[in-house]
């Protein structure tokens, strides 16, 4: 009696968990699947039936392509250079936000609010304010004395630009940072401060190791981010000027929509499925010897 | 120097600090509010003037002039971001109650897995989804970008669950022995105490769904089945040169979840710290 009725419980378990075995299986499971499967082969479009299996073929002309190496390493400053940098950017702000004055809430909506602005109409706001000619940053920065820039268009500065715009919309962070600064216990600080500790030595050694959590939690989204880097570039100057802004999901985009390769833009997408698993892993190991959880011995 | 006047001193350089800051993330909003309000031949100016001769809505006309499908791509996007949210608060709520109210043995190995589609990074399932969608033939229909959402989003999942964990089991207890089943329970007695996380979930939804790009960029080709931000890339394409229209367009597109900000700030500040992220 007591098993039908367990029996019969678990089977209202999986009514109510319906929905999402279906979508799981439907929007997840299914196109993996067929993805690994159509990367072996030589299928262009994505309802081809005629196909043939030609092993690992696409993974090795993958390297081959063209713009392939151009892309990996443009993906590579955009995690090396662009991950620290607006981990910093976020931690930052997050410290200035946490300053204990009258108003701070207005304060922190307003540094928001570019967070929620939709991404092309970021990118139609950038595009104004970084124009060389119109724009309002030029004209700022020549009361200073600094000659005409070409933000946009210079090989050099579209990577540092897109990073900055990153810096820009980085409220979600910034708010993560905010939640932990605050709950850190504030007789620790005052204990240092007994000993006669400056401030910046306070925040490496108090400040720093409690929130080494969220920063490993940042790092860990901020670095998925930007491994898959594509909508910013694409909007701002379509990968440009001369592939200096094209990143490796660019590269997969153009790969299934330019050239008509699907199966090759698949596997690209294993390749680069792989490489974000492998160094999401190793940040995971390397963090058990930086980050500190309190009430863990 | 005295003790309140160097905290003046300090209470100051705080303000100061902020307010430059500030100026630096708020500045772009206020270039863009100024270039929508100025004429065109305004914009053309050099160096450029930091705020408009005069009030001047003229852009706005322009914009709906040069693009009549304005109106159906922001009717658009509120019916697609209302679909959504519907279906996500139906299907999530559903499911994460199985997830929190269950045990047996297929709850704690399903669980992780949900866990674990929250990790996936959306472009490699960019290509698998295309062609998936290819094969049902919902490409340029708004299925793919509807349907998921009413079978449970592993994030909305999460944040019902963490929520469903924290109501007491007496109350269940209670409904049962008042002949109650597990739908009665969810029903009557789960779903009206979880209006807090019923509205953050509606707002994040919304919100997500409002902000989206990709999907309707990859999946919609026909002009007039764009949403808001799919039609503002084509505008970017058609009047690169008329700055002010391109502002008022910007500036279209934020007023909706500018007024959420505004009223349900709080909402939406859970849901980033629930789940680390806006997307």
């Amino acid at each position: 009696m007591k098993n039908r009725l367990r029996r019969y419980d678990t089977s209202v378990f999986f009514l109510f968990i319906a929905p999402w075995i279906i979508g799981f299986t439907l929007f997840f499971l299914i196109p993996f699947g067929t993805s690994v499967f159509y990367a072996f082969t030589d299928a262009r479009l994505p309802g081809a039936v005629d196909y043939n299996f030609i092993g690992f073929s696409n993974f090795q002309e993958m390297l081959n392509n063209p713009t392939f190496g151009k892309s990996l390493l443009n993906t590579l400053y955009f995690v090396g250079v662009g991950v620290p940098v607006v981990t910093a950017g976020m931690l930052l702000l997050g410290l200035l936000l946490n300053m204990n004055v009258k108003g701070i809430a207005l304060y922190r909506t307003f540094y928001y609010l570019p967070t929620l602005v939709p991404i092309v109409a970021t990118v139609i706001i950038w595009r104004l304010v970084f124009n060389s000619e119109f724009g309002i940053l030029n004209a700022g920065l020549s009361v200073f004395g600094i000659g005409k820039t070409d933000w946009l268009g210079s090989e050099g500065l579209i990577k540092p630009v897109i990073i900055l715009l990153q810096v820009w919309i980085s409220g979600s962070g910034v708010l993560i940072f905010l939640a932990a600064l605050k709950n850190v216990p504030k007789h620790l600080y005052e204990a240092v401060r007994i000993d006669g500790a400056s401030r910046l030595r306070a925040f490496f050694t108090i400040t720093l190791p409690m929130i080494s959590p969220s920063i490993l939690f940042v790092v860990i989204i901020q670095t998925m981010y930007n491994f898959q880097m594509f909508t910013e570039a694409l909007l701002l100057t379509k990968g440009g000027p001369n592939y200096a802004a094209y990143t490796f999901v660019y590269n997969i985009y153009k790969s299934a929509f330019t050239d008509l390769q699907f199966s090759m833009a698949m596997a690209q997408s294993i390749f680069l499925f792989a490489i974000i698993s492998l160094v999401t892993f190793v940040l995971m190991k390397l963090s058990n010897r930086f980050v500190y959880y309190e009430g863990e011995k | 120097m005295s003790a309140s006047t160097k905290r003046l001193f300090s209470q100051t350089g705080k303000y100061a600090l902020l307010t430059v800051v500030l100026a630096l993330f708020a500045g772009p909003l206020a270039w863009m509010l100024s270039t929508m309000l100025k004429t065109k031949a305004e914009t053309y100016k050099a160096p450029p003037s930091l705020l408009p001769e005069s009030l001047n809505f003229e852009s706005f006309n322009r914009l709906f002039e040069v693009q009549p499908l304005m109106w159906r791509w922001i009717g658009n996007s509120f019916i697609i971001s209302i679909l959504v949210v519907i279906g996500v608060i139906l299907s999530s709520s559903i499911v994460a109650y199985g997830f929190s109210r269950f045990s047996n043995k297929y709850k704690n190995r399903l669980f992780p897995i949900v866990l674990m589609t929250m990790m996936i990074p959306p472009s490699v399932m960019m290509i698998p989804s295309y062609v998936l969608f290819t094969k049902l033939h919902w490409v340029d229909t708004w299925l793919p970008l509807i349907v998921p959402a009413w079978l449970g989003g592993a994030y909305y999942i999460f944040l019902f669950r963490q929520f469903f964990m924290s109501i007491p089991h007496e109350l269940d207890e209670a409904t049962y022995l008042d002949g109650g089943n597990r739908w009665t329970v969810f029903s009557r007695v789960i779903l009206p105490l979880s209006k807090p996380i019923v509205m953050t979930t509606v707002i994040f939804a919304f919100v997500n769904t409002w902000l989206d790009f990709l999907g309707p960029f990859l999946y919609i080709k026909n002009n007039e089945m764009f949403t808001l931000s799919v039609g503002l890339q084509l505008l970017i394409g058609q009047t690169s040169q008329d700055f002010p229209a391109l502002a008022a367009g910007a500036f279209i597109s934020i007023v909706p979840i500018g007024l959420l900000f505004l009223f349900a700030q709080r909402y939406i500040v859970e849901g980033v710290m629930l789940t680390g992220s806006k997307g």
